[in-house]
């Protein structure tokens, strides 16, 4: 057999499994993006999915919910995490310990870890509720109030991220020569000086590769919320990701689901070119 | 293999290393971090520690009794796992998972095993366009899948719950085990292929032994995330024959009626115990891919 065909053969299996389950779906969402279904039968409505979706409030709404879970989750995770690598990279005794206990969130199911979140703010026995709903105001609880809902879900998400995060920012910390910093400080720089001036400005990239795939999680985190709020109270909580899910699956809007897919596509695109270029960069360096 | 993958191993073998004996601030400010470091593993801990204790009581009793009486109730547990439907839930969750990692770690290891031995015209557009697909986010994907496969009629089977997660796995199997066979000296086929051997006999019979612990934490990291997932199987299964363990939970939360979180907490448990398990046991394993699968060297 020749080397030419056989290098293929041995891809061609994977590939087509990836055109089937990836490629295709993504391209078919296109055109269903364009149907409206009347009892199964597709009818072509051009850009009229998009239209609705645009000028109507849901869309903006949602947009506006994820924007606001997105930035919390994401800047509270990157700080936490950027601390926590910082004094892991000084190799404290029983890192390996410590590291594993923070890393198990990680390992479990985005619903078990929504189920357990919900259920320690249940209203009356709600473990956290009990605990925490009085610090907050007199008959405060958490689920039923629009803040405190997307409180509990950006909690319970970043309790579950906050690992992850660390890990590539520690990863970043670790590429960096000892030396640098040594010799900073022989120059008589405090250690401040030494992390503003030195250190930040090197693991930079690698907090900006961090912070991307930390927003892609957010834009697709339909899972926690679906187990924790369900989108309410009211729609409060219903991202985006939520809002798709509802129209395609629970109401069968599957044209107006699949334009929904497809706007959400676009952002998860522009955030992963930001993010490939990042790496590319960071690659040159 | 990633120049940041060496890290972990650092960072985890470092308790034989000793501290040089500071000044009493250093000391005080080491006593701080562990201060800190505990009080961070107790919150991080603290929902599971509670499912746990939660599902170890019996129900309707006041959340004020005493956790810690030493009085374990393990009647939930029995209770669940004599529940023909959830052990049929368990059961879907192993075959959907073994199945996608199996299939996963078969494809993956073939393709990557021609990326890192041969070369061919397009080769390297064919694994960008490849690893490009690691980027795409599943989420966006299901509807088209949930049409597609509601019109070939293939939902609530395990046919297309293993093909779907065998293809979420394939793009980032490939990369580590392509990097895992370019790490194997080529000397080694090339022995074989003096003797006779066809490459796919070198494959097998040289290539995998030696590739067995790529192959391994491929198939374990890809079978924690096929067990773990929710969405794609709500999506794509619906009849109470075929849904997995995740989905179970999900209704199960649902038609809850009020007395019932004891059994709840218990279905968790049982839930996370293979995510934890294997996690402990190839905590190197899943280190080293979360850092090659973001950062790619």
């Amino acid at each position: 057999m020749s080397r030419r065909i056989y290098p293929l053969l041995l891809i061609a299996p994977a590939l087509a499994l990836l055109a089937a389950v990836s490629i295709y779906p993504t391209l078919y969402s296109l055109w269903l993006s364009t149907q409206r279904f009347r009892r199964g039968v597709p009818e072509f409505v051009g850009l009229r999915n998009y239209v609705t979706i645009l000028t109507g409030k849901n869309f903006w709404e949602s947009l506006q919910a994820t924007l606001i879970f997105g930035v919390s989750f994401v800047l509270i995770t990157v700080s936490v995490a950027f601390l926590l690598a910082l004094v892991f990279n000084r190799r404290p005794r029983g890192a390996g310990f410590y590291m594993t206990i923070i890393f198990l969130p990680w390992m479990l199911s985005e619903i078990v870890s929504g189920v357990m979140f919900r259920w320690m703010f249940l209203p009356q026995f709600g473990v956290l509720q009990n605990w925490l709903g009085p610090l907050v105001g007199e008959n405060f609880r958490f689920l039923s109030t629009p803040g405190g809902a997307m409180g509990v879900v950006t909690g319970a998400t970043v309790w579950r991220s906050l690992a992850f995060a660390m890990l590539l920012i520690l990863a970043g910390l670790q590429t960096l020569p000892r030396e640098i910093s040594e010799a900073a400080a022989i120059d008589g720089a405090s250690r401040w000086q030494s992390f503003w001036h030195v250190v930040w400005p090197l693991v930079l990239p690698t907090t900006t590769v961090t912070v991307l795939l930390l927003t892609i999680q957010a834009v697709n985190a339909a899972g926690m919320f679906l187990a924790i709020t369900n989108g309410g109270p009211g729609r409060s909580t219903e991202v985006l990701s939520l809002y798709m899910y509802r129209e395609a699956i629970e109401f069968f809007n599957i044209g107006y689901g699949a334009a929904l897919s497809v706007i959400m596509l676009g952002m998860n695109g522009l955030l992963a070119a930001v993010y490939l270029r990042t790496l590319r960069r960071e690659a040159l360096n | 293999m990633s120049s940041l993958g060496k890290f972990q191993t650092e960072v985890l073998r470092q308790d034989a290393v000793s501290q040089p004996v500071g000044t009493r601030w250093a000391r005080l400010e080491r006593v701080l971090i562990h201060v800190a470091l505990v009080l961070l593993c107790v919150a991080v801990l603290f929902p599971v520690v509670y499912a746990v204790l939660t599902s170890l009581r019996p129900s309707r009793m006041a959340l004020a009794s005493n956790m810690f009486d030493g009085n374990w109730y393990f009647g939930h547990y029995q209770r669940l796992l004599s529940t023909s439907r959830f052990l049929r839930y368990i059961l879907n969750s192993v075959i959907n998972s073994v199945g996608g990692a199996a299939l996963t770690t078969l494809l993956a290891a073939m393709a990557g095993y021609a990326f890192a031995r041969f070369r061919f015209p397009g080769q390297n557009l064919l694994l960008g366009l490849i690893l490009g697909l690691m980027m795409l986010p599943g989420l966006t994907n299901l509807i088209p899948l949930y049409k597609i496969a509601s019109d070939l009629k293939i939902r609530d089977t395990y046919l297309v719950m293993i093909l779907t997660y065998a293809a979420y796995g394939v793009p980032f199997g490939i990369w580590v085990l392509k990097n895992f066979f370019e790490s194997i000296p080529r000397e080694l086929e090339e022995a074989a292929a003096v003797d006779g051997a066809t490459p796919f006999q070198a494959l097998w019979r040289v290539v995998v032994p030696i590739a067995t612990p790529g192959l391994v934490s491929v198939f374990l990291l890809n079978f924690v995330y096929n067990w773990n997932d929710f969405l794609t199987a709500l999506i794509l299964l619906s009849s109470s024959t075929m849904k997995t363990a995740t989905v179970g939970l999900f209704d199960f939360q649902n038609q809850l009626s009020g007395n019932e979180n004891e059994l709840l907490a218990t279905a968790c448990v049982i839930i996370m115990i293979p995510g934890v398990l294997l996690f402990l046991i190839a905590r190197r394993a899943f280190f080293q891919s979360m850092v090659e699968g973001a950062v790619k060297g």
